[in-house]
């Protein structure tokens, strides 16, 4: 077990002095000594964005570090912890036991790109993040360490504790820009990036809660110590969020690159009641699945892209044998469908049409082509959104009904004409 | 236990003896229970390892099927027909009955379904009657203090007091509903006085009947008021397999197993009320019972699964008066009314051992042990003791046929006659004092679920006296059925399924409980029906 960000040491809650006695404050004092040096670390050591994308920090950091500074306003960072999505569990975990190193991240960051303003922006529904979070960022207020990075940005520098609106949508980053701002969370379309102009136009750095919460540790440590923490390519760890039909679910911090094997059998306990592995939900879930010939695939970004799947935010909601994939699927539509915001007519007459057909197929009242009609549908609609919450619930779909035909049609026949189900169960 | 006096020379220490004469019971109460009631025998109750009520006790074959596994799997329900309703009661018996009334009559769409048919239940075989003060010379108060000192003060005083002020409303309702009680003044045909009769361990006269079988006649009433009930759908032939359950651990309605059609049904509610009963059918301590054939713990399986906690699990209540032969009536019921009547119980040698109107658990451990220490009677190797219903008969004329209806008709079926011979009697398994943990709205700590009857906990303390349970499952009936449809309309649930089953199953594993054992057990294994395996088959 790597523990770096759930090391017992660290889970200090939102006392800040205990943060500073285990080595707190060490990597913003070697950002504040060479400033320079920040985003050629972040850059060796390899960190990418942690919320799903897996797009390399430093190029973001850079890009918004070049970008000329505002007259008015200044540069802003946001610190995304809006994560709303089923199955994850891990942003809520670092905000609420280990929130100074995510500030801390944050903090790097703002001194990497020149930013005045650091918004911490958090599910209002996780009650206990966001107390411990704004506990936490009025000792870092009161604190020197801050004036010093005030002192060094030559501005003052705020620090702001921000409740979104709860929606999941709210986690895309453009539409984390717009709930900043005040406005509904509606994602826009890219470019321009948020790099370039986000909040009031300013340009604005944006990244997930465990990202940030890397920083600290790769400045202080190294990027090679980083580096060394992952397995084959990849690099540092990851938390990766398990449930489902494992006998410990739970949030348990790896080596990027842990096999499946490794995450569901020797973390995780191995499957609940012994029943055999089916498949695997990654990610929003709006990935697609891992069945059982992935059992052996690295979990990196890299691993899965290759596999045609994605790590997404590391959520991994295991299904055994007994539990049907249909049932899943059905709710993460519902789910996606609940939460499109209904700006792009696809995304939001599609989800809704896509969960319709399968919650009758699984309230016993399909009809015959509903399968074709779900094809289709997960054909046409991706592409069609202005952010990726279509092409989610699209992918999802469609590996759902490619891997696992044979319960949809199970579930068909089953009600067929009130048919009598002799002999199976 | 095989000693014991043989009939022939029992009968003529009775005829010698008749009326017997008492002979003190020499051994103070609390002894005698501790001594001779089976609740208390060592090594009949095991502590329970899972769930949230662990540590409590419970009686061996109860806590097995709490610590099953489920019968049903997530993906039994894809695919599986949906029911919607407001609120979903389970259990066709009296308090089922009530609640589904009550709540369809507030405006709600209620679904009702039974695993065999409606009034198939334990309901119908309250003899006795139901207690109520509406006597001028009682009181709530008095009917209050009555229930606790019968359960030994172990009673919820706030579920009592409940219970005892609902008593002259309920029979009101019930009366309202067409049930007929027998009268002071037989001959009169409007208006009249209800006749009272002492129940066993009461202060008072409390005990509203009908002739001997109070409970049919409460049944037929609800029977036909049910059938009559627009906004009622009643499903006949459906056991609940599982609690449904939302992502938030709330109740969310039941899977069904549809025994016609052999198929599982989801039937999706805002509230529901569980009313199925107790657990007689499981012969707990290896005792008969006068139970229904659906007295199997359902309810309290499932319950427990998805979290309600119990209480008093380990009490259960032991009717003095079961057949003790001939061996097919074994454990069926001669009603208590034959005691409150005034017939005796003499045991072998011809002598009244216990005086017959204490609580039922004092009479029944005073039984168990006339029979235990040799003073039984044996008859083809079964052991009772006499029921005098002859020198009841010669004492009152005409009381074996103008009131106890269903005892002479029990004595038909034994080939005795009563006016002449006593019935060969023991205790047998008759009620589940403990159950569902609820608040006087009915409602368990799980949000959703609602319990009304005998699955409930509470009212009872450790023992129950005649007479309250009818009550109870026309007082908290009501009680659920009103709740029922106020949580009804709080937010629906989301994400519904069985995600409650997962802790369940790893709670098991991390215990070393086997997940091959499943519950609940639905059909008693009489008829070599297995839910289990068979549930695939249309019955």
């Amino acid at each position: 077990m790597t523990a770096v960000l759930t090391a017992e040491a660290v889970r200090v809650g939102p006392d800040l002095e205990a943060w500073l006695a285990v080595g707190g404050g060490g990597g913003l004092r070697r950002a504040l000594a060479e400033p320079e040096a920040i985003i050629p670390v972040i850059e060796a050591a390899g960190l990418r964005g942690l919320g799903g994308a897996g797009f390399p920090t430093h190029r973001k950091w850079a890009a918004v570090a070049a970008q000329p500074r505002p007259a008015k306003g200044g540069k802003w960072v946001i610190c995304n912890g809006n994560e709303d999505e089923p199955g994850t569990f891990k942003d809520r975990f670092l905000l609420s036991e280990t929130p100074h190193q995510v500030i801390e991240g944050a903090l790097i960051g703002a001194l990497a790109v020149g930013a005045s303003t650091i918004v911490l922006y958090v599910n209002p529904r996780e009650a206990a993040a966001v107390r411990v979070l704004k506990q936490a960022a009025q000792a870092w207020a009161k604190h020197s360490l801050l004036a010093e990075c005030a002192a060094f940005l030559g501005s003052p520098l705020r620090l702001d504790v921000v409740e979104g609106s709860g929606l999941y949508v709210g986690g895309e980053e453009t539409a984390a820009v717009a709930s900043v701002m005040g406005g509904f969370p509606f994602p826009s379309l890219k470019p321009p990036f948020p790099a370039e102009a986000g909040v009031n136009g300013a340009p604005t750095l944006l990244n997930n809660v465990e990202t940030f919460a890397h920083v600290p540790h790769i400045l202080r440590e190294g990027a090679e110590w980083y580096r060394a923490l992952g397995l084959g390519a990849a690099v540092g760890t990851k938390l990766y969020s398990l449930s489902g039909d494992v006998l410990r679910p739970g949030l348990h911090e790896m080596p990027m690159g842990t096999s499946l094997r490794q995450l569901v059998f020797a973390h995780g306990g191995g499957m609940l009641a012994q029943k055999a592995f089916k498949a695997v939900f990654t990610g929003g879930p709006s990935n697609t699945l891992l069945t059982a010939a992935d059992l052996d695939v690295a979990l990196d970004f890299d691993s899965l892209r290759e596999r045609g799947s994605r790590l997404g935010t590391g959520a991994m909601i295991v299904v055994g044998e007994g539990t049907s994939i249909l049932r899943k699927t059905a709710e993460y539509v519902a789910f996606f469908a609940a939460n499109s915001c209904g700006q792009c007519p696809p995304c939001k007459i599609g989800t809704h049409q896509v969960a319709r057909i399968l919650e009758r197929i699984e309230n016993g009242a399909g009809r015959p082509g509903d399968l074709e009609a779900l094809e289709n549908l997960s054909k046409m609609l991706p592409g069609s959104g202005r952010c990726g919450l279509l092409d989610g619930a699209a992918t999802v779909l469609s590996s759902s009904l490619h891997a696992f035909r044979a319960e949809y049609e199970a579930a068909l026949a089953r009600q067929s004409s009130g048919q009598v189900n002799l002999g199976a169960a | 236990m095989t000693a014991g006096i043989p009939l022939a020379q029992a009968l003529a220490n009775w005829r010698a003896c008749a009326p017997a004469e008492p002979r003190p019971c020499g051994l103070p109460v609390a002894e005698l229970l501790r001594g001779f009631h089976p609740d208390q025998r060592p090594g009949a109750m095991v502590p329970l390892l899972v769930g949230i009520s662990a540590g409590q006790r419970a009686p061996a074959e109860l806590a097995a099927l709490l610590q099953a596994d489920s019968l049903v799997d997530d993906i039994d329900l894809a695919g599986a027909p949906l029911l919607e309703a407001d609120v979903l009661v389970i259990g066709g018996g009296g308090a089922g009955c009530v609640a589904a009334l009550t709540a369809a009559r507030a405006g709600a769409r209620v679904l009702l379904v039974t695993k065999l048919r409606i009034g198939d239940s334990n309901t119908v075989m309250a003899e006795g009657g139901i207690q109520a003060a509406v006597g001028e010379d009682d009181s709530l108060q008095r009917h209050f203090e009555d229930t606790l000192r019968a359960g030994h003060f172990l009673a919820d005083k706030s579920l009592v007091a409940a219970l005892v002020s609902d008593g002259p409303a309920a029979i009101r309702w019930l009366i309202q509903e067409g049930m007929s009680f027998d009268l002071a003044d037989e001959g009169r045909r409007m208006g009249g006085t209800l006749l009272r009769k002492k129940p066993g361990g009461a202060s008072a006269a409390r005990l509203l009947s009908y002739r001997d079988f109070t409970g049919l006649e409460l049944m037929r009433a609800l029977r036909e008021a049910v059938l009559l009930q627009p906004g009622i759908t009643l499903l006949d032939r459906h056991p609940a397999l599982e609690l449904l359950s939302d992502d938030r651990g709330r109740c969310a309605g039941a899977a069904l197993h549809d025994l016609a059609r052999g198929r599982t049904v989801l039937a999706r509610a805002g509230a529901t009320v569980l009313a199925t009963g107790g657990s007689g059918r499981l012969h707990l301590l290896g005792f008969p019972t006068s139970n229904h054939y659906g007295a199997t713990a359902d309810g309290l399986v499932l319950a427990y699964r998805l979290g309600a906690p119990l209480r008093e699990v380990d009490s259960f209540q032991f009717h003095p008066t079961g057949m003790a032969w001939p061996g097919h009536l074994e454990g069926q019921l001669v009603s208590e009314s034959a005691r409150s009547s005034g017939a005796m119980l003499v045991n072998g040698l011809g002598q009244r051992f216990v005086e017959e109107l204490q609580p039922r658990d004092v009479v029944a451990a005073a039984i168990l042990r006339e029979i235990a220490e040799g003073r039984g009677i044996l008859r083809d190797g079964r052991a009772g003791v006499f029921l005098d219903t002859p020198t009841l008969e010669r004492g009152k004329p005409g009381i074996l046929a103008g009131s106890l209806v269903t005892l002479s008709h029990l004595a038909h079926r034994a080939g005795i006659d009563p006016a002449s011979e006593p019935f060969l009697i023991r205790p047998t398994l008759h009620y589940q004092n403990g159950g569902l943990v609820i608040d006087p709205a009915g409602r368990t700590p799980v949000p959703g679920l609602l319990a009304a009857g005998e699955v409930t906990g509470g009212l009872h303390g450790s023992n129950r006296m005649m007479g309250n349970a009818l009550l109870e499952l026309v007082a908290f009936g009501r009680r659920a059925g009103e709740a029922a449809i106020l949580d009804a309309r709080v937010e629906r649930p989301r994400n519904v399924g069985l995600t409650h089953l997962a802790d369940w199953r790893r709670a098991l594993t991390v215990q070393g409980l086997p997940l091959s054992r499943k519950a609940p057990m639905i059909f008693p294994p009489y008829g070599n029906f297995n839910a289990a395996t068979d549930r695939g088959k249309a019955a």
